[in-house]
This record gives C-alpha cells, structure tokens and sequence, in this order.
C-alpha cells in the first residue's frame, strides 16, 4: 500500500491533489471556527449553496465559475450580513428561504445547461485530480489571506467570537471584523468548489471545529486542531479514495465526521461541562 | 456650563407599528447614579441600548456633549462601558475568565497591539477587586452565574469607561449572589467615580449609591427624582398597577403585595 501511494505521490494530479487538500482543509477549518463558535452554520450553508449557485450561472454565461461564484458569495455576504444584524426578523427563516432559493437556482442553471453537465457535477461534488495549477494559486492565496486575517486580528476575532455586542461596546470595529468573515467564507468555498464541492464543503465548514470543541479551551489551540483536524480529513480522505477508488469528496467528508467521532468520543470536556449547563439556564441572549 | 454628560431629547424607537419609547427626555450629569426601572416591557432596555449605540432613535442625544447619530464612533464607544445580563454561554467555549476580562481592553489597545503584561497585571487586580481572581484560568462558561457577572463587570471597568450601563445585572442570580454584586457595584462606583446608569426591574435589589430614579412605562417616563420617592408604595403600585406597599429592614427594602 505504501508503495502505491508513493508511486502517485510521484505523479503531478495527484500533488496538485496533495496541496489543494491541505489547502482546502487549512482554509475550510479555519472558517469552522468562526462558524462553529459564532453559531452560524446557516450562513455557512447558505454561502456555500451561493458559491455552487454563481459557479453554475458561470458555466452558463461561459465565464470563469470561481469569479462567478465569488461575485454571487459576495452578494450574499451583502444581504447575509444586514439581515443578521435585524433584530425584528428571524434570520434563520431568511436563512432557509435564501438556501432554498439558491439551491433552485443552481439546479435550473444545470437543467438548462445544454452542453455536458460534467462541470457543474464537479462543481457540486468536486474532483481534487482534475484541478489546475491556477485552481491551485487561487486556494493559495485565499488560504494565505484567511491565515494572515486570524494571526493579525486575533484579539478583535476572539472578542467578536465571545460576544459582537460586547466587542462593538468596547470600541472593536466588530462589523468589519464580522463582514471581512463572511466575505473570506465567500472567497474560501468559491476556491474550494473545485476541490471537495458546493455540497460537501459545508461539513467542512463545521466538522474540524466542531472537533477542536471538544477538545480544548484555549483559543489558539482551538485554530490549530481545527485546521489539524480538517487537513487529516482532507488528505486521509484523499487517499482512501485512491486507495479504494471511492470519490474523493465523500471520502473527505465521512473522513472529517469519523475524527469528530473520534473526539468526541475522547472529549475530556463532555464531562466537566455537565456541571457548566446551569449556567445558560434562565438568561437572555445578547449576541 | 453643565456637568451633564448625557442629554436626551424626545427620544422615540418604533419598531414595526410598535412604539418601544416615546419622547423620552432625561439629562444625566457625571458621578450620577441612576436607576432605570420599571415593569416589563417599558422601554428600559430599549432606552439602554440607545444609550450605548444599539438601536437606532428618532429625537436629540448629546454624549459628553457631542452631538450623536446612529453611527457611534470608537472614541465614543471607548467611554461608554457596559454590563449586559447574564448571557448564555456554551460551557465548553474557548476563554477563560482573565481573557474574557482582556477582551473589555480590545478597543482602547487598538489594532496590531497585544495585551501585555502589565495589562494583565491590571486586569488581575480588577479580578481582584470583585474576588474572581482565584478564577482567571477557569473557563468562562463553566463558572457560576455570580462569577461570570463578576468578571462581566471587571471587563467592563477594564475598558475605563466614563458611564457605565447597566442592563440587569443582577438578573437570574440567587439573592445572596444578587446582595453580593450591588455591593460591588456600589464600591466600583465610589472607587471610580463612574455615572452610572443600573436598568432593573426589581425595586427590592437595588445598589444603596442609586439616589436618583427614573420610572418607565409602556415607553414613557412616568417619574424622575429621588429614589425613596421613586420606590415608594403609592409610586410602586401606580407603575405595576397592583396595591404594593414596601418597608425597609436592615438597609433592603421589602415588598408586599395588597
């Protein structure tokens, strides 16, 4: 086995494949974070169905899918971010009318796709050996900006992260700091569309933090084990699916939940924090 | 020339078809204690997060004298601490008691900038102050109540605010925890000589430096004066509209209900 996976390392798709999963599991996890402990996996989903939709309405129009699924990431970031400032609506209704709406998009486009739909099937599923050399700056340079965001505005993240009334009280520009989120999750899953999919990136999207969670309570470390956690399962993922000949994103993805399960099953915080669930009894929201 | 650090002018939030305040005008000057209190829905929250730059207003508000808008700006921000009520927290979310306290630092430390360590010697000497000192590496979400609002209001005195807001902070804690915090806050208030503003809906737990009250009702201010008058049994159960009567024992005041 050792030898097999030797002789594709040799082989350029498949380090093209190599880096993108360590790529695309820095970045995806890095993003699980923020969603996992800012609660918002809806938007989460619903930027990855924006990125999948923009990319189909690319290949319609004929113009580059990950400018068109960024662009269309963008305006949902635009309409995404406002709405989960209001206080007199339900966003998470919003949510999920906006996930539906760009899911239908994104099917009619592949509906009247005339020519073969093997492209937008890849932009839904992903295929980490058919990725190009420029797929692969565009996740570099994306992963590099996400990374340099954390490392220079940790402190602003985690006051953000623990409460964005409090950070706006106490003067963080938490807005920003809340927009240039949504706007790196945008630009993260258009890259990553051609990796592991429109479909599949958001258990990425959730998985490596939702590990980190409950593994640790420092908050640096929480990065760590979540991007940790989110490159084994993209590059274990990868190799199964050589291996075994399965797709690659799945693999990647049933990768990802089986090191959840691992943690969890391991969690040394389960049990201490049985005794902490008094204390989110009995009070108000002020996120 | 006026102390007064913070005027408002018929301030109005609707909501929808909802009139959450209407016409609100209050001046409050520096190192004022002043309670914001009435029953449920009376617009004390409402009027608070005006106060800090949460909710958009119709009507006229100058802060140390400023004109502001909706847009609050960060040197503003910077002045105006706040103590929100106890909020949900997941047990297991990554900070501890001495990070959450650094976090009030963020905004006065500016970008780029970490807190050092004479930062944190800060921040422990304000643990310190409210005996949540021994809990600076305990996560957050696993301390009691009591203890989080502890280190809620270090956060917030951290920051050096000039008023301080506070929304029910002795909401859902038990009565000796409750007795506990008001005692602190009412040292933090003569320590810093801070304004302050304290929302409650609960006349029997109140800080013994409030001296002056403001009730609210149904959006309105109905009464702005002392505190005795404000908590007295014919003011009380004009606002509740229940026959309350209260008394004094031992420094607390006690409520009976008709």
């Amino acid at each position: 086995m050792v030898e097999q996976l030797v002789e594709a390392l040799s082989c350029p798709p498949i380090q093209r494949a190599v880096i993108a999963c360590v790529l695309c599991g820095a970045s995806c996890s890095l993003l699980s974070v923020f969603v996992v402990l800012m609660k918002m996996p809806l938007i989460g989903v619903s930027m990855s169905h924006a990125a999948f939709a923009g990319a189909v309405l690319g290949l319609l129009l004929d113009v580059n899918p990950f400018a068109s699924g960024f662009v269309v990431c963008l305006l949902a970031a635009g309409i995404l971010g406002p709405l989960s400032d209001r206080t007199d609506i339900a966003p998470e209704n919003v949510l999920g009318i906006m996930f539906s709406f760009l899911m239908g998009l994104a099917f009619l486009g592949m509906g009247i796709l005339t020519r073969t739909k093997a492209g937008a099937l890849n932009l839904m599923w992903g295929s980490l050996l058919s990725l190009s050399g420029s797929d692969i700056r565009i996740l570099t340079v994306i992963t590099t900006l996400l990374v340099l965001f954390v490392a220079l505005f940790f402190k602003e993240i985690r006051s953000v992260m623990f409460s964005r009334r409090l950070a706006a009280s106490s003067g963080v520009p938490e807005k920003a700091i809340y927009y240039a989120l949504l706007f790196l999750t945008g630009a993260v899953v258009s890259a990553n569309l051609a990796t592991v999919g429109g479909l599949l990136i958001f258990a990425l999207l959730v998985q490596p933090g939702a590990t980190a969670l409950q593994l640790t309570y420092n908050l640096k470390h929480f990065f760590l084990i979540a991007a940790a956690a989110g490159i084994g399962a993209c590059v274990s993922g990868l190799f199964l699916s050589y291996i075994f000949d399965l797709p690659s994103g799945a693999s990647v993805v049933l990768m990802a939940t089986a090191i959840f399960a691992a943690a969890f099953i391991v969690s040394p915080k389960r049990r201490s924090n049985k005794s902490g669930e008094r204390n989110t009894t009995h009070a108000t929201d002020i996120r | 020339m006026t102390d007064a650090i913070l005027e408002l002018e018929e301030i109005t939030v609707r909501k929808s078809e909802t009139l959450l305040l209407d016409g609100i005008s209050l001046t409050v000057s520096r190192n004022e204690f002043v309670g914001l209190i009435g029953p449920n829905g009376a617009g004390k929250t409402t009027l608070l997060n005006v106060i800090a730059g949460f909710e958009p207003f119709q009507g006229s508000f100058r802060l140390f004298g400023q004109r502001e808008t909706g847009k609050r700006s960060r040197a503003s921000r910077l002045r105006v601490g706040y103590v929100p009520q106890l909020f949900p927290l997941d047990p297991a979310f990554p900070i501890n008691a001495l990070e959450a306290v650094l976090t009030g630092l963020v905004g006065r430390l500016g970008l780029f900038r970490s807190p050092g360590g004479k930062e944190k010697e800060k921040a422990m000497n304000l643990m310190e102050m409210m005996r949540v000192d021994r809990l600076a590496g305990r996560p957050l979400g696993q301390l009691s109540g009591g203890e989080r609002q502890k280190v809620s209001l270090a956060r917030a005195i951290i920051q050096q605010p000039e008023i301080l807001l506070m929304d029910e902070p002795t909401a859902s804690l038990d009565s000796a925890v409750q007795k506990e915090v008001l005692n602190l806050i009412d040292e933090i208030h003569r320590r810093e000589s801070l304004t302050i503003l304290f929302v409650t809906h609960d006349f029997t737990m109140i800080p013994s430096a409030m001296k002056r009250a403001v009730l609210l009702d149904r959006g309105a201010k109905v009464f702005d004066g002392d505190v005795d008058t404000a908590l007295s049994g014919d003011s009380l159960s004009r606002l509740f509209r229940y026959p309350l009567e209260t008394f004094e024992h031992n420094g607390r005041r006690f409520v009976s209900y008709g």
